[in-house]
């Protein structure tokens, strides 16, 4: 610096750290000129501030209470590289068609995370912030994770590749089903429903997320009897099976002594609920990679955050934070089914788990490109409120490497389990046949299942019984950004 | 019984026709077909026998066929037949699509063993029936 | 079983025998006419080649006419030989002939492999079949092109393994016409040969194709055309020359016609870019762009030598 220019940053330097109360643009968290790093991480939130509050102001209170900032100037700053660790906020832009609220892009440096641990980084990202007065709603959109913070984690314990390998399946969608009713069957009556959809031919069946150890069947019970189930239904049918063992429980100590017995009963597969935590979570992904074990997770509790479009976390952001946490499977949504899910956004989400590199699509709500570094894919799951009939939708809109779990529609099927198992399985044969045969499975889809019926009374059954089930209910995370439409041909 | 490993074995036996289909879609993709055979159809016997080394180069599906009639001169009705398909792609380099295309006339199928140990554990074993004759004089 | 797909049966109802067929606008609906153009620009001469050409892609027009009123015999055999010198066109038209023939729905893919005796016959016993075999497999779809294809047969040599070569091919030829068309090439005298000692093969082979050498006026005109595709010209006196290098070029052994006019060339460009640069003086575009006589002269054939490439014996102006 030459001396000419000194009398300037000196007087802004005695301005910025006099004591007292200082907007945080002017604190160094607004920085219009700021060339994120490649090693940075950047955050892009949807702020809404309250009425007269400047969006540049509220933009950079965000950058600073998720990293640095108090509400007042601290001299204590002073004794840190702090403009490194200042979070910089580059960029606020209007989001389109949505008067008050504002994508403000913050960067931060990554000596600001502890190495591999989702509970550091979230404590930053979304610590207080939140909660901050100015803001009326505030909601975490998307992170761009450089590749030097993705090599801090393991990833995926297994991975859908490795997956496939060791059930040998290949080529076709997984099937699943989850146990119903979610509550109150014995360990025997359980094991019964296991085996029958798995015999019928399903590959996998599920506890619910809220099955554990309840008084009506104790885990140890639970995953005696569905082991059973399990093995015979693998010497009826020459094919491997598996079911999630769910080992989500009160503290690790019992989780780990769950999971424990479930390896030693040859399970290939354990279960657990987002509401464990982070750390539970890479916890148990740790522990299934030393044990050659997949670990199926259910996004049980997501939605409190995930669905509404002007406050929380969006669903893309989970998803990454958890292949870099080290789960197998992840409930990304069915389009079709029940549950919360516009299709551009999910396309987003299936992306994120599957791709090594996903490039930014704003149609998709993917706001940066995403490098992941090899990192192994994660095997995202539809479930709720799919079935037989939907299977060239599903297909078309999800690809092969997913998992489809029909709990209703195999479990409710009139003719009972194993039918509504093996209309399934044929009609998912028949259409990735076609599919691989080059015909147009979404415009063919319902002559393709027809046809299929033929030579299968279940699937026939099936078609007739859930023909007009549909949930056509409007999604409310939907992406911000159209695609362009241009005039056809 | 039947065994349904592969993808396509919930649906009646493929024709040729529909085989050629399935290959052809494999070359599309770039990937390497291969033909392999067994008479050990346990669900964790992972390596069939190779018919040859996979087709790295083959343009029509008429070649793997020619191959899969060979192989069928050999092995049909006494071996199952596979058709599987290898992708080198970065992040994937392993099988993108198997499927059975000849079974045995009559599968005998499996028994469960099951072994009682402490705590109400039990060890499972799955033993194909055929595997009780020598290999090669199973079916 | 085709319950699952329900694909729509792929054989077409029999068209009435009243009914017309075109054959103006299926040939023009093939495309074959581009292909055809393509041929005449490409390839200079060879008037019977191109009309052989025509007619076979008029015989297999015809047949798929035929085949619509339901007129049609067993699929065509469509394996072919064809003979001539080195450097006569023999490869490029085999490229053409596998885009007819794809065209036409004969093959499925249309790719051309091009192997030799090496590529098929193995050098230790049990190596032979799954060479050839890996060959047939990666042609199917396309033709494959046996060049020189006499050498498979080495009577001279009992233990050859040549004879399995020819039989695995002989299998293939037969029982799969509708996924391979193989093309036999060589010297005319020496595949008479071959088909004498080879029965098998001549009753296989349905087309004979033979491919006359050059004219001089022709060579003359392939070289202009690979001067005018890398922007060269001669100048009158180098267009004198070499008609001169022509007619005396081609009595001397190892001419191998198209081919030698290109190394011809080559090494005329060689002199070229020598002269101009020893000149030591600025050059034009002109300059750049001409061969001269001397460019031609230089070369060993005026003085009874050959010019052949690689050289045979002796260095190199």
């Amino acid at each position: 610096m030459s001396t000419i220019e000194t009398a300037k940053p000196a007087e802004k330097k005695r301005d910025r750290y006099s004591a007292g109360v200082m907007e945080y643009r002017k604190m160094g968290y607004w920085q219009p000129d700021y060339e994120p790093k490649e090693t940075d991480v950047i955050a892009l939130f949807r702020v809404t501030p309250q009425d007269g509050v400047d969006p540049i102001e509220a933009s950079a209170a965000v950058a600073g209470e998720s990293s640095t900032a108090t509400w007042t100037v601290v001299w204590t700053d002073r004794l840190t590289a702090c403009d490194k660790y200042r979070a910089k906020c580059y960029r606020v832009d209007p989001v389109p068609n949505t008067p008050g609220s504002w994508f403000a892009y913050i960067a931060y440096d990554l000596d600001l995370f502890e190495n591999g641990s989702i509970a550091n980084l979230s404590a930053s990202i979304i610590g207080n912030v939140f909660g901050f007065k100015p803001l009326k709603a505030l909601r975490l959109e998307d992170m761009r994770l450089p590749v030097a913070y993705v090599k801090t984690f393991d990833g995926p314990a297994t991975g859908i590749v490795v997956e496939r390998e060791r059930l040998d399946k290949f080529g076709r969608p997984l099937l699943g089903a989850t146990v119903k009713p979610k509550l109150g069957l014995s360990g025997r009556n359980y094991g019964r429903v296991v085996y029958e959809a798995l015999k019928g031919g399903l590959d996998f069946t599920k506890d619910d997320e809220n099955i554990n150890s309840q008084q009506f069947m104790h885990w140890r019970d639970r995953f005696l009897y569905c082991m059973e189930a399990v093995n015979k239904a693998q010497a009826a049918t020459g094919e491997v099976k598996g079911t999630y063992l769910n080992i989500t429980a009160g503290t690790m100590e019992d989780m780990y002594e769950r999971a424990e017995f479930a390896k030693q009963l040859g399970s290939t597969i354990v279960m657990i609920d987002l509401v464990i935590g982070y750390t539970a979570i890479q916890s148990m992904a740790k522990w299934a990679r030393r044990n050659d074990m997949i670990l199926h997770l259910h996004r049980a509790g997501h939605s409190t955050y995930t669905r509404q479009k002007s406050h929380g976390v969006s669903f893309r952001v989970i998803t990454k934070w958890m292949r870099l946490a080290g789960v197998d499977h992840i409930h990304a949504g069915t389009v079709v089914g029940k549950l919360e899910g516009d299709p551009y956004t999910t396309k987003g989400y299936y992306d994120l788990c599957r791709e090594d590199f996903v490039p930014q699509n704003l149609a998709h709500g993917i706001f940066f490109d995403q490098p992941w570094a090899s990192t192994r894919k994660l095997m995202p799951v539809a479930s709720g409120g799919i079935h037989a009939g939907q299977m060239h939708q599903l297909i078309d809109l999800l690809g092969e490497d997913v998992v489809l779990q029909f709990g209703g529609g195999t479990i409710g099927h009139p003719m009972g389990i194993q039918a509504g198992a093996q209309a399934n399985r044929v009609a998912l044969e028949a259409m990735i046949l076609a599919r691989n045969e080059g015909r147009d499975i979404l415009n063919e889809g319902p002559e393709i299942l027809k046809a299929a019926s033929r030579h299968c009374l279940p699937l026939r059954q099936a078609l007739d019984t859930w023909k007009d089930v549909t949930f056509n209910y409007s999604s409310t995370d939907t992406p911000d950004f159209v695609p362009q439409v241009t005039a056809a041909e | 019984m039947r065994i349904t490993q592969g993808a396509f074995s919930f649906l009646p036996d493929l024709t040729d026709e529909q085989i050629a289909k399935q290959i052809q879609y494999c070359i599309n993709n770039g990937w390497a077909v291969n033909i392999e055979f067994t008479d050990d159809p346990h669900p964790r016997n992972t390596y069939w026998e190779l018919w040859g080394l996979p087709m790295f180069d083959v343009k029509d599906a008429a070649g793997v066929m020619f191959e899969l009639n060979e192989c069928r001169k050999a092995y049909a009705g006494r071996h199952y037949i596979r058709v599987s398909a290898f992708d080198a792609t970065h992040t994937w380099e392993s099988v993108r699509l198997s499927f059975i295309v000849n079974r045995p006339e009559n599968e005998p199928g499996f028994a469960l063993e099951r072994q009682e140990v402490d705590g109400r554990n039990i060890r499972y074993t799955t033993r194909p029936y055929a595997a009780n004759q020598p290999e090669g004089a199973r079916y | 079983m085709d319950a699952i797909t329900e694909d729509p049966k792929t054989e077409a109802p029999i068209a009435p025998a009243t009914e017309a067929v075109d054959l103006a606008a299926e040939f023009a609906e093939t495309g074959l006419s581009e292909v055809f153009e393509e041929l005449d620009r490409d390839l200079v001469g060879l008037a019977p080649v191109k009309k052989r050409l025509r007619e076979i892609a008029a015989l297999l027009l015809v047949d798929r006419a035929r085949a619509r009123f339901g007129l049609e015999a067993a699929s065509p055999t469509l394996h072919m030989s064809f003979t001539g010198n080195p450097g006569t066109g023999k490869t490029t038209v085999a490229l053409r002939m596998a885009e007819i023939l794809h065209r036409l729905g004969y093959v499925r893919k249309g790719h051309l492999v091009t192997v030799t005796r090496d590529d098929l016959v193995g050098q230790y016993i049990g190596h032979t079949a799954p060479k050839t075999k890996e060959i047939l497999k990666r042609a199917m779809g396309g033709v494959l092109f046996i060049d020189e294809a006499y050498y498979l047969y080495r009577p001279e040599n009992e233990r050859d393994y040549g004879q399995e070569a020819i039989e695995i091919l002989l299998q293939v030829m037969e029982n799969q016409r509708d996924d391979l068309v193989v093309i036999l090439a060589g010297y005319a005298d020496r595949m008479e040969r071959f088909f004498h000692a080879n029965p098998g093969f001549r009753s296989r082979v349905a087309h004979h194709i033979d491919f006359p050498d050059y004219s001089e006026e022709e060579l003359n005109a392939i070289g202009g055309r690979i001067l005018g595709a890398m922007n060269y010209v001669m100048s009158p006196k180098a267009e004198e020359a070499f008609a001169r290098y022509i007619s005396l070029r081609k009595e001397q052994p190892h001419f191998a016609n198209g081919r030698s006019i290109r190394n011809a060339l080559d090494r005329a460009r060689l002199r070229q870019a020598n002269r101009l640069f020893t000149a030591g003086r600025p050059v034009t575009a002109q300059d750049l762009r001409t061969l001269e006589a001397e460019d031609i002269l230089a070369s060993r054939v005026f003085s009874g030598g050959i010019d052949s490439y690689p050289p045979i014996g002796g260095t190199h102006p």
